[in-house]
């Protein structure tokens, strides 16, 4: 069936202002509906800087970028109310309770209040946070948090969901139920974009990746597509070290 | 307006869940207001009420010297010492005294002062009634002229000695007048060859009479309290900033922001929220700053604060500080990049805005060009506001202008906040 496009990336480039070189260097990229989509490289290379500009929080310097087809410029607001976003760091209120966070990002999403109860709820019990709904999130651990990080960026049930490393310092029963959780959502029809360092991960819960490298993208298709067409491949961490090099990044 | 009220909620809860912080914002300003009223209140008194202490020696002897005693007696304002109780007081020990701090003032009238104002007046009499045109200093030999010597502590003030110097011109002039008079009477009397004596009366002329210039108020007098709470409210109230800049900050910092900035129009609503409930916040301080001024301060001595007639127009003012201290910090807080940049440049910037507004040093002793530069700092417009309430007796539409400036300095504060957040994407 032909796949239908829902985000277009086309030699987007951006360069942060003070930096030399570029953090994204003319990507060009097309998301597909129902896609679970893995946008794979080491630190720094330029993940995060584009899940910003998809977002609107980042001016681009160059290209077209396209949303559901909305401009990411002069739309903008139609693409906020089709996207969610679970930030790479923890963006709660950290002297709140989850219940606390949870009702003021839903009602600031606009949803009633039965509606908001069973999500909520949901979210909540599904993600094991239903006993500590009513303490401190300062009081939580590290896996706790990130839980409820992605609790609030899917609880208005969007149909592009914007994930930067959702189970980065999270123990393994953590992430399968994130994972698992995700498939879920994914199954109803979300598109979901994912950032992670993970290659294990994303090679089991990706329907597409790119690897990005240096602000370029290096590869993009299906995980075991490229892995059959690289030879010596086994998985797609030898892809992934075989294309970005042993060197340390970020540095 | 669902939203705002969610977003208000969620606000209040942060502010409550921070014990240590909601003390110190709603206790500082008390503290505030307390200490800075019982500081002035005693150098209101010390002009007004308290006496001045004065040392006097008066080695004249005469006219001169007793009437100087007599007039600073009588006047009510100073505390007279003219003997020392176990050592001699000359004029040596009257300045080391007067140095050490014990006595603000020295006054010694010395020997022959009244002598050399009678010979002054005696020539210039003999001068006007004699034919012959005779130099007045060679008939009577004028040796050597006594005078008046006063020591100042250098600590003092310059109104003090200005206190002190005017009363001694009173009471010199009064004396040299008497003697003239005493001369021009008795060489009237001399040329008439007439026995009744005129006599001299000081007293009568024109009299001055003193009042505070009040347009509608006429019970409240300024007084320490009348000045400061207001001075000190709108201070305190300003102060609000740093915690409102540090909850916007911690915002950003958190990534919470990007949420919000990604739900369409729910960046201005929370901007709102944070204004509406420091508002709040502001008229809870400027509500327990006026009970310290009204009720706890009283018990120690000050007079009792007047809010004044006009209540509904108290209640405006106050509303309009408040939204131009909360405009102003979430204009810091959105443009400060760290919550330490926005903390030390906005205390320091309040300093300095309440300093051009008047609340340190009136604004009328002000040089020029700092009373232009003062009419822009909102804490002058605030103070200039309660001032008209509170010493004035003026009403609501005294103070339109006031609020007028407030309403709009904070309104624009907010724009700026709203339209920088929008372009700042590197
Ligand atoms: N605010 C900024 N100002 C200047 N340079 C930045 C900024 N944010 C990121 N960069 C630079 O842009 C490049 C890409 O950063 P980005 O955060 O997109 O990487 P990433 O792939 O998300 O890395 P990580 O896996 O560590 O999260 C890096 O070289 C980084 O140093
Ligand atoms: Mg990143």
């Amino acid at each position: 069936m032909p796949l239908e496009p829902i985000i277009q990336i086309e030699n987007l480039t951006k360069t942060y202002r003070g930096s030399d070189v570029p953090a994204l260097n003319n990507i060009s990229l097309t998301i597909s509906k129902g896609e679970i989509f893995g946008l794979l490289g080491p630190n720094g290379a330029g993940k995060t800087t584009t899940l910003s500009i998809l977002c609107g929080f980042l001016r681009k310097d160059f290209g077209v970028v396209k949303i559901n087809g909305f401009s990411i410029e002069k739309e903008s607001n139609e693409i906020k109310k089709i996207v969610g976003l679970v930030p790479q760091e923890i963006a709660l209120y950290e002297t709140l309770t989850p219940l606390e966070n949870l009702r003021f990002f839903g009602k600031m999403y606009g949803l009633d209040n039965d509606k908001l109860r069973q999500r909520t709820d949901e979210c909540l019990t599904l993600m094991g946070l239903d006993k500590s709904r009513n303490k401190l999130i300062k009081t939580f651990s590290g896996g706790m948090k990130r839980r409820l990080n992605l609790i609030a960026g899917i609880l208005h049930e969007p149909k592009i969901l914007f994930l930067d490393e959702p189970t980065v310092g999270v123990d393994v029963q953590s992430r399968n139920v994130i994972l698992e959780h995700l498939n879920e959502i994914n199954k109803k029809g979300t598109t979901i974009i994912y950032t992670s360092h993970y290659m294990e991960e994303a090679e089991q819960f990706c329907t597409s990746i790119a690897i990005i490298d240096s602000g370029e993208i290096i590869v993009n298709g299906n995980p075991g597509e490229l892995i059959r067409q690289n030879e010596g491949c086994t998985s797609l961490e030898t892809l992934y070290l075989l294309l970005t090099g042993r060197k340390l990044r970020d540095n | 307006m669902k939203r705002l009220i969610t977003s208000i909620h969620k606000e209040f809860l942060i502010l409550i869940r921070d014990k240590a912080g909601l003390a110190i914002l709603f206790l500082m300003p008390v503290f505030l207001i307390f200490v800075m009223t019982l500081i002035q209140d005693n150098t209101f008194r010390e002009l007004d009420e308290t006496q001045i202490n004065i040392l006097f020696l008066d080695l004249d002897g005469d006219s001169l010297g007793v009437g100087i005693e007599q007039g600073l007696k009588s006047s009510g304002f100073f505390a007279v010492t003219t003997k020392m109780e176990n050592a001699e007081l000359n004029q040596e020990s009257m300045n080391r005294l007067v140095v050490e701090g014990k006595y603000q003032i020295g006054i010694v009238v010395t020997a022959g002062a009244t002598e050399t104002i009678r010979n002054k007046a005696k020539s210039v009499i003999e001068q006007q009634f004699s034919d012959e045109d005779i130099g007045n200093e060679s008939k009577h030999g004028l040796k050597e002229s006594g005078k008046i010597i006063v020591y100042f502590d250098p600590v003092i003030k310059n109104s003090y000695k200005q206190t002190v110097m005017m009363a001694l011109q009173n009471f010199t002039n009064n004396v040299e007048a008497k003697i003239n008079f005493e001369y021009f009477a008795k060489e009237i009397s001399d040329q008439l060859s007439t026995e009744n004596k005129l006599k001299f009366n000081s007293e009568g002329g024109v009299e001055i009479e003193e009042q505070y210039a009040t347009g509608k108020l006429t019970e409240t007098f300024p007084n320490s309290v009348q000045h400061n709470v207001p001075a000190w409210a709108v201070f305190a109230m300003f102060f609000i900033i740093i915690p409102l800049t540090g909850n916007i900050i911690k915002e950003r910092d958190s990534g919470s922001v990007l949420r919000l900035k990604l739900i369409p129009g729910s960046y201005l609503v929370s901007m709102m929220a944070k204004v509406s409930l420091y508002i709040v916040v502001c008229l809870i301080q400027f509500v327990l700053m006026l009970i310290v001024g009204m009720y706890i301060l009283p018990i120690l001595g000050t007079p009792v604060l007047s809010l004044g007639p006009h209540k509904f127009a108290l209640v405006c003012m106050a509303l309009a500080v408040a939204l131009a201290a909360a405009g102003y910090g979430v204009m810091l807080g959105t443009i400060a990049g760290t919550h330490d940049q926005a903390a030390s440049f906005g205390a320091v910037s309040v300093i300095i805005l309440a300093a051009l507004g008047g609340i340190w040093v009136p604004v009328f002793i002000m040089p020029g060009i700092m009373q232009t530069i003062s009419l822009f700092s909102p804490l002058n417009w605030g103070l200039e506001g309660f001032y008209e309430l509170f010493l004035r007796g003026g009403g609501f539409t005294d103070i339109l202008l006031q609020i007028g400036l407030l309403v709009s300095f904070s309104i624009v504060m907010i724009l700026i906040a709203y339209q920088y957040q929008r372009i700042k994407r590197i």
